[in-house]
Order: C-alpha cells, then sequence, then structure tokens
C-alpha cells in the first residue's frame, strides 16, 4: 500500500475547515474517516499487483561505457487497469535509467517498458526487482508490490586499446610478409616447397627435393606460427589499486578516482591477445591471487577474444596477497610445451621479493616470461615536484618508489624476463610491441 | 505546369517556419501557476462553505442572561425584568452571597463549575435555589436529591401537582432523573424518574434536569417560557449565578496575550495539519521498491603509499633519507647519459659530470655526495641543483 499526494492534500485543506467548524474535534476525526473512506475505495478498486505477469528481452552483452536497451513486458491479466508507475530496479553501477516509468496498462492487455542501462562499472549486472504501484480511481492510495523478474547483462571490458590494433597490425604484416619470404632468418620457420621461377634467390633451392624431382623448387618461409602465449592476470590486492584516469569518465569531468590495475592490464591483455591470435598464436589465459579465478584454454581462433572477452568480464581484484607459488603451480601444470608467460602484475618490491622472485627460476626455466606493470603516472608527477619542502619530500619518496621498481625491473632482466613497466595509456602498445619484438627475434 | 505549381508551394514552405519565440505566453503562464490557483480557489471554497455550513463561530454562554445567542438566556431575563423581578446577574460566590436574602432566589445553570468549598458556602444561604443540569454536588446544595440517570430531552407532560408546572403544561425537559427524599415533588417523569424535584424541607430547592427549555432558542415552544418563567419568577429577586466569563480582553486593549487572540479552532488546525503532514510523510517515505545493495570495488589510488611516504618524509624531517633517494635517482639518469657502467665509483661520476656541465668538481661533488641539507630550504636547494646538473648533463 502507498498513499498519493492527494491524501496529503486532502486533510490539509481539511484543516481550513477545522479552522472555521464550530466542534473541531470531531471536524478531525471526520476528515480522518473521509481519508480512510477514500483510501480504503482506492486500495479496493486499483488494479491488482500480484497477477501481473512480465518478461524480459534484449541484450545481455554489453562493452562497458556502451548503454544498452533491455525490455520489460508486462502483462496484465487481471479484471482491472493497471495504472500507475512502475521501477525496474537494477544496482547503482548499471547506471538504469529512467529509474521510474509510468504504467498504464488495461485489463488483459501488455505494454513494453524499455529500460536503459548505461554500467559504469564491468561485471555481472543482476535485475533486482520490479516493483508496481498501481493507483486507485481516485488516485489517494496506490497498491504496491514487487516482482522478481530475473536477467543479468554482462558487461565485458572496453577494450579501449583496440584503437591500436590496426598499426600493430600493419607491424605484424610487416613483419610476416603479405607473401611467404624467400629468405630464411630468424623468427621464421620452413613454410612449403614450390617451383622456382626466375627471379628468386637461388640461395633458396632447396638442392634435395630439386634431385628428386625434374624441376628446381625453392623452400619458402614464414614468420613462426603456432606458439602459445600464456596471459597471466594477477586479481590480487595490487591489482585493485587505481591508476591513472577514468578513460571512461574523462568526457565527463575529472578522472575520479581513476582505474584499477586491473582493468589497465585486461585492456593490455586484450590487446595481446587480438594481436597474437591474428599473427595465428595461440592464447590462453589465466587470472589467479591464491586460487584460479578464471582460465581459458584459447580454442578457435575466431571467437578467441569475445570468449577472453566474455572470461575477463566478472573478474574483480581480491584483496589478498598474491601466492606466487601456486600462480607458477598453475601456469606449469596447464602450459606443458614452451610457452610465452605474459605476467600481468605491479612490480611491487615488496610483494615480489616474497613471492614472485623465489619461484620465477622454476618458470622461467621452462618458459619465457614478460612481466608487464602498469605505471603510477601520479609517481613520474609528484617526482618532478620543486619548489616547496613538501614537495621535495614528495619527490624523494617517489624517487624511492622508482628506484625500487628499476632496481626490481633489473632483477627480474637477470633471471631471463622481459619487463614492460609503462603507464596506463601506454602499456597496451608497448606490451604488443615487446610481444612482435619477441617475435620477430624469433624467441617465442 | 512545374511553373504554375511552383510559386503556389513556395508560401507554403515559408509559413510553415519553426516558432522561435521563448517569451511565455497566455497559455504558458496559466498552465505553469493553475496549480496553485486550483489550490487558492479550494482553500477559499472550503473556507466559504464551512463558515456558510456552520453559522456564525462565536459560540454562545449556555442559560446566561446577558448572552443574546440561541443558546443564551437573555429573553428570560428582559420577561422576568418586564414582570418586575429583579434579576442580578452575578459571576462569583462572593457577589451572590452579598445579595442574599429571604425574598431572593438563587439560579446555578452550571453547578459544574463550582467548587465544593463555594457550594457549601451557597448551601448555607437563605435564598431559595433553582439548580439546572447538569448537576452534581447535589449533596450539598440539594440535600436529599439524587441523579438517578439520564434521558433524552423532549416535550414532557409535568404530571404533578407543583403549580408551576402544572399551570406550565408540556416542556422541553429530560437530561437528569432524579429519586426526590421525603417530601420531595417530582414533576416531568420518566420511566426513569421525575427530571424536576423541588423539596422544601429548609429552603425550597428546586433542581432541573436540563435547561434546555430556558434558552433563547427554546423558549418559545411548548409550555417552555410558562414553566421558566413561573420557575425563575417565584421570587422578587433573582440572583442569577452564571460561570465567571473566561478573560477575553478585546485586540489592542493591551491586555491581550497572543494565546488570547487564538481563535479556539487554530490548535485543532494545527492538529489537521499534522495529521496531513503524517500523510505526506508516508507519501513521500514510502519507497518504491526495496533498497538495492551491490558489492562495491575498493576506491582506493595506488599513489597513497607513495603520497603516504613523503608526508612521513615531512612528518620527521627525514632530509637524509630524502636527499640520497634525490641523489640516487639523478646519478641512476646520469650514469648512462655520461657513457659510464652501471657500476662505477663517485669519484668517476663526478668527474665525468663535472667535465660534462663545465661546474666546478668540488661544488658537483658537493652536490651530488656532500653532506645532508641541514634544513628544508637546503633540501629543496639540492634538488634544484640535482635538476641544473641533469639539464645541464643533457643539453651541454
Amino acid at each position: 500500500m502507498a498513499l498519493t499526494g492527494r491524501a496529503g492534500l486532502i486533510a490539509a485543506l481539511g484543516a481550513v475547515g477545522v479552522l472555521f467548524a464550530p466542534r473541531p474535534l470531531y471536524a478531525v476525526l471526520g476528515l480522518l474517516l473521509l481519508v480512510g473512506a477514500l483510501v480504503a475505495v482506492d486500495l479496493l478498486f486499483a488494479g491488482g499487483v500480484r497477477p501481473l505477469r512480465f518478461r524480459r528481452a534484449g541484450e545481455r552483452l554489453v562493452r562497458l561505457g556502451e548503454p544498452v536497451a533491455v525490455e520489460l513486458v508486462v502483462e496484465n491479466p487481471g479484471r482491472r487497469r493497471v495504472r500507475g508507475t512502475l521501477r525496474d530496479a537494477w544496482p547503482p553501477s548499471a547506471g538504469a535509467a529512467p529509474r521510474h516509468q509510468r504504467l498504464d496498462v488495461p485489463a488483459g492487455e501488455r505494454r513494453r517498458l524499455v529500460t536503459t542501462l548505461t554500467p559504469t562499472r564491468r561485471g555481472d549486472r543482476e535485475a533486482v526487482t520490479v516493483t508496481v504501484r498501481s493507483v486507485g480511481p481516485l488516485g489517494v492510495a496506490a497498491r504496491q508490490g514487487s516482482h522478481s523478474v530475473p536477467w543479468s547483462v554482462r558487461v565485458l571490458p572496453p577494450f579501449l586499446s583496440r584503437k591500436h590494433l590496426p598499426a600493430k597490425l600493419s607491424k605484424l604484416r610487416e613483419l610476416e610478409g603479405q607473401h611467404p619470404a624467400l629468405v630464411r632468418g630468424q623468427g621464421t620457420e620452413f613454410d612449403s616447397l614450390r617451383e622456382y621461377v626466375v627471379g628468386d634467390d637461388v640461395r633458396s633451392i632447396d638442392w634435395r627435393a630439386t634431385a628428386r624431382r625434374a624441376d628446381v623448387v625453392v623452400r619458402t618461409w614464414r614468420p613462426e606460427r603456432d606458439r602459445r602465449v600464456l596471459i597471466v592476470l594477477d586479481t590480487g590486492r595490487t591489482a585493485a589499486g587505481r591508476v591513472g584516469t577514468s578513460p571512461l569518465s574523462r568526457a565527463s569531468g575529472p578522472g575520479g578516482a581513476g582505474w584499477p590495475r586491473l582493468d589497465w592490464s585486461m585492456d593490455a591483455a586484450l590487446l595481446l591477445a587480438a594481436l597474437a591470435s591474428r599473427a595465428g598464436d595461440r592464447v590462453d589465459f589465466l587470472a589467479h591471487d591464491r586460487v584460479v579465478r578464471a582460465w581459458m584454454s584459447g580454442g578457435s581462433r575466431t571467437d578467441s577474444l569475445s570468449a577472453l572477452v566474455n572470461v575477463m568480464a566478472p573478474i574483480e581484484a581480491e584483496l589478498v596477497e598474491a601466492d606466487s607459488a601456486s600462480m607458477v603451480a598453475a601456469v606449469l601444470a596447464r602450459a606443458r610445451r614452451r610457452c610465452l608467460v605474459v605476467l600481468l602484475t605491479d612490480l611491487n618490491a615488496a610483494a615480489m621479493d616474497e613471492g614472485l622472485l623465489p619461484v620465477l627460476p622454476q618458470l622461467a626455466a621452462r618458459h619465457l616470461v614478460l612481466v608487464a606493470s602498469v605505471a603510477d603516472p601520479r609517481v613520474a608527477e609528484m617526482a618532478a615536484g620543486r619548489g616547496t619542502a613538501e614537495l621535495v619530500y614528495d619527490a624523494a619518496a617517489a624517487e624511492h618508489l622508482r628506484g625500487e621498481r628499476a632496481r626490481l625491473t633489473a632483477r627480474l632482466r637477470r633471471h631471463g624476463c622481459e619487463v614492460v613497466d609503462a603507464t596506463p595509456d601506454d602499456l597496451a602498445p608497448a606490451l604488443a610491441d615487446a610481444y612482435l619484438a619477441l617475435k620477430a627475434a624469433g624467441r617465442l | 505546369m512545374a511553373a504554375v505549381t511552383a510559386p503556389e508551394t513556395a508560401p507554403a514552405t515559408e509559413t510553415r517556419a519553426e516558432a522561435t519565440s521563448t517569451s511565455p505566453t497566455a497559455g504558458s503562464i496559466w498552465r505553469g501557476a493553475r496549480g496553485g490557483v486550483v489550490i487558492g480557489v479550494l482553500v477559499v471554497v472550503v473556507a466559504v462553505l464551512t463558515a456558510l455550513v456552520t453559522g456564525t463561530s462565536t459560540e454562545g454562554r449556555r442559560l446566561d442572561p446577558a448572552d443574546a445567542t440561541l443558546s443564551g438566556s437573555k429573553a428570560l431575563a428582559e420577561i422576568l425584568r418586564q414582570r418586575g423581578v429583579r434579576v442580578e446577574r452575578v459571576t462569583t460566590v462572593d457577589d451572590a452571597l452579598r445579595l442574599d436574602g429571604p425574598g431572593a432566589q438563587l439560579l446555578v445553570p452550571n453547578t459544574v463549575t463550582l467548587s465544593s468549598a463555594d457550594a457549601a458556602r451557597l448551601a448555607r444561604t437563605r435564598a431559595d435555589r433553582l439548580l439546572v443540569g447538569p448537576v452534581i454536588g447535589l449533596t450539598t446544595l440539594a440535600p436529599g436529591v439524587a441523579v438517578r440517570s439520564q434521558v433524552a430531552v423532549r416535550s414532557r407532560e409535568p404530571a404533578c401537582d407543583l403549580p408551576a408546572a402544572a399551570r406550565a403544561g408540556s416542556a422541553h425537559i429530560g437530561g437528569a432523573t432524579f429519586t426526590a427524599g421525603a417530601g420531595g415533588v417530582g414533576c416531568y417523569p420518566s420511566d426513569e424518574g421525575p427530571s424536576l424535584v423541588r423539596t422544601t424541607s429548609g429552603p425550597t430547592v428546586t433542581v432541573l434536569g436540563n435547561g434546555a427549555f430556558m434558552t433563547n432558542q427554546r423558549l418559545p415552544e411548548d409550555g417552555n417560557a410558562a414553566l421558566a418563567i413561573n420557575l425563575a419568577g417565584a421570587r422578587p429577586v433573582l440572583i442569577w449565578l452564571v460561570p465567571p466569563e473566561r478573560e477575553r480582553p478585546a485586540p489592542g486593549s493591551g491586555r491581550a496575550s497572543a494565546a488570547d487572540l487564538i481563535p479556539a479552532g487554530v490548535p485543532w488546525a494545527v492538529a489537521q495539519l499534522v495529521v496531513a503532514l503524517l500523510l505526506v510523510a508516508f507519501w513521500r517515505g514510502r519507497r518504491l521498491g526495496p533498497v538495492v545493495v551491490e558489492r562495491l570495488p575498493v576506491v582506493v589510488r595506488a599513489a597513497e603509499t607513495v603520497e603516504g611516504r613523503g608526508r612521513l618524509y615531512r612528518a620527521r624531517r627525514a632530509r637524509d633519507r630524502a636527499a640520497a633517494a634525490l641523489r640516487a635517482a639523478s646519478v641512476a639518469r646520469l650514469t648512462p647519459r655520461l657513457g659510464l657502467a652501471a657500476d662505477a665509483t663517485p669519484q668517476e661520476i663526478v668527474a665525468a659530470t663535472a667535465l660534462r656541465t663545465g661546474q666546478d668538481p668540488r661544488w658537483v661533488g658537493s652536490v651530488m655526495y656532500g653532506p645532508v641539507p641541514s634544513d628544508d630550504a637546503g633540501l629543496v636547494a639540492l634538488a634544484g641543483h640535482l635538476d641544473t646538473l641533469e639539464r645541464q648533463a643533457r643539453e651541454p
């Protein structure tokens, strides 16, 4: 049950009558009775909320930062018209609009309402309840009730770094050439034999094959393919830290509290995965803090990126210290062949000393390890602070951190790891470049 | 044909131009204000209707000989005066006692307002007593008479030998009924007993269950007037004791307090407004569906640890650590630029820097490896010097 403003208005107007009434007490009691009677009549004749039937339709997937429409069909099997307000409740971060909608469903008919979600956060958003307030014929009181109409929308990572993909792909094409190369070099593998045509490099003639056949045959080469890339995402506490400015809120005012390292790492991972799958490599994905949060084994190449995006969507940073030993064990158990392990984590001296560095040799012995980390632009900004004592102390603290990171980077490199340490905006292209460089060098 | 149609269509497109005026029109002003106007009209209508339905709002003083409203008794007092009865309207027991005498009759239209002490004082008077209901404290003022029950006020027959009642005939009476003690006469009986009782042991005491027949409104009906005149005009002097008037000083008299000037209906109207407020509160307070809870991610800036460390340096005035961090960072940036190995000795670095920048090697040495600055200003200066060296090494 709910009242409308009219009940209060009647009572307030009644106060004028009470002011002039000879028996004010009876006037007050009479007005109470009147309002009560009107409310009772309204409640009696309002359309029932309980028998309403609901159905949903619409999108189930949306990229973060884009709107998505979810339809709600309201069917009124009752005998009375249902007129009033409807609220399709979603969690606040789903950004549902409008919050309230007018509803007018005659008996036996159905109406379609559209709620537009503009999610502000990655992950699964579940519809909570649908609440209907059905106002009676006098407009004084309303029946109210809620229905559970489940629907979920998965908010995918925005993959903002896809703008870098064309440039990186053209670099890749440059690397492998649109045509198989005739020159053998680093990062190439044997492709096929074909007949010699005038102009081919005579050094590429395969004499043994030529001897077997009547024609002269040359070997062709192509960049190595079918390598494995295993992207490991650290979802421990360091991934929760916010860095840079949120790319989604840039248009509307200041960047707020920034974007978690996890999201920047995902962005970089997606670019790398897109690039690697185009380059013919197989991409696996592992998210890990103390336990395995997500695992995706790269299946067919065509849909691996969408599958990856889907797997990433619900991952959140957990406020626990990552367990590097168990992570390494998980990687070793899943990757039997040599592969490129891209470890997206934070170069945090304290955490690395205890966690990753002792177990890194185990991993580096069997795989090529690339550690990628998001650097905080705020630290660089603080390191440049000069002028007042406060700023210089801050600069000293920032330099201290940068020194630690540099030492850590050097130690990792000594272990044979590649390290990419870049600011949020540069991480994705830097990681892609590192991958291309490794591919060009034939180190995969 | 086309030449003919073209001029026809041209003005049509012209008139279809969009209206661009943004100033309010009469219609838009009305639409904006009609809500307030409707509420204002409703308030006035409700007020006027209430006033019309209920008549004047001034409430009469019941059975007051000076009151000309429907519930007053000015008519009866005037008639008695014309008949030569001296009607004395008093409001205090003291005044009543002053007029006391054997030829007087005391009319008390409301014993409820009398205190028991006042009642006892009145009981000692020599005057006859005419008590009009509602009555309490009868044991003092009318010994031997007791209230028995309550009946409706309507026209009743006297059915007794009391001359005043018998001559008057039927009258509009009822209210309380009594049991008269020994020697008492009861008139206007109902099933529950008489509504008029007279006892004559001591001064004549007449008790009436209800005084409605004496009001201005009822006096012309039935035998009311006769009964009232017979009862009240029995003695030459009628002491009419009415409850003391509540002090109602007129506005502007200077004695009026704010509470006196507030009409009686205002507190009730305020109560009604409170009811309205509660209804509005319920209207606004009722949520459309439950509160939606959501597990929110932590919002912590990654740079907070660095900022915290900077603040710790500042709080402890840790110039040594700050200077060491700044110097180490500068050296780490300078070494590759100067073409030195990472494990170069301080002497080599100072020498190479001085050579590249053209600065005094001793000054360069004191900046890069010198003592810890003695104050914050020294630290700021050191940071500046390191910047200078780096810049000069970058662009000699």
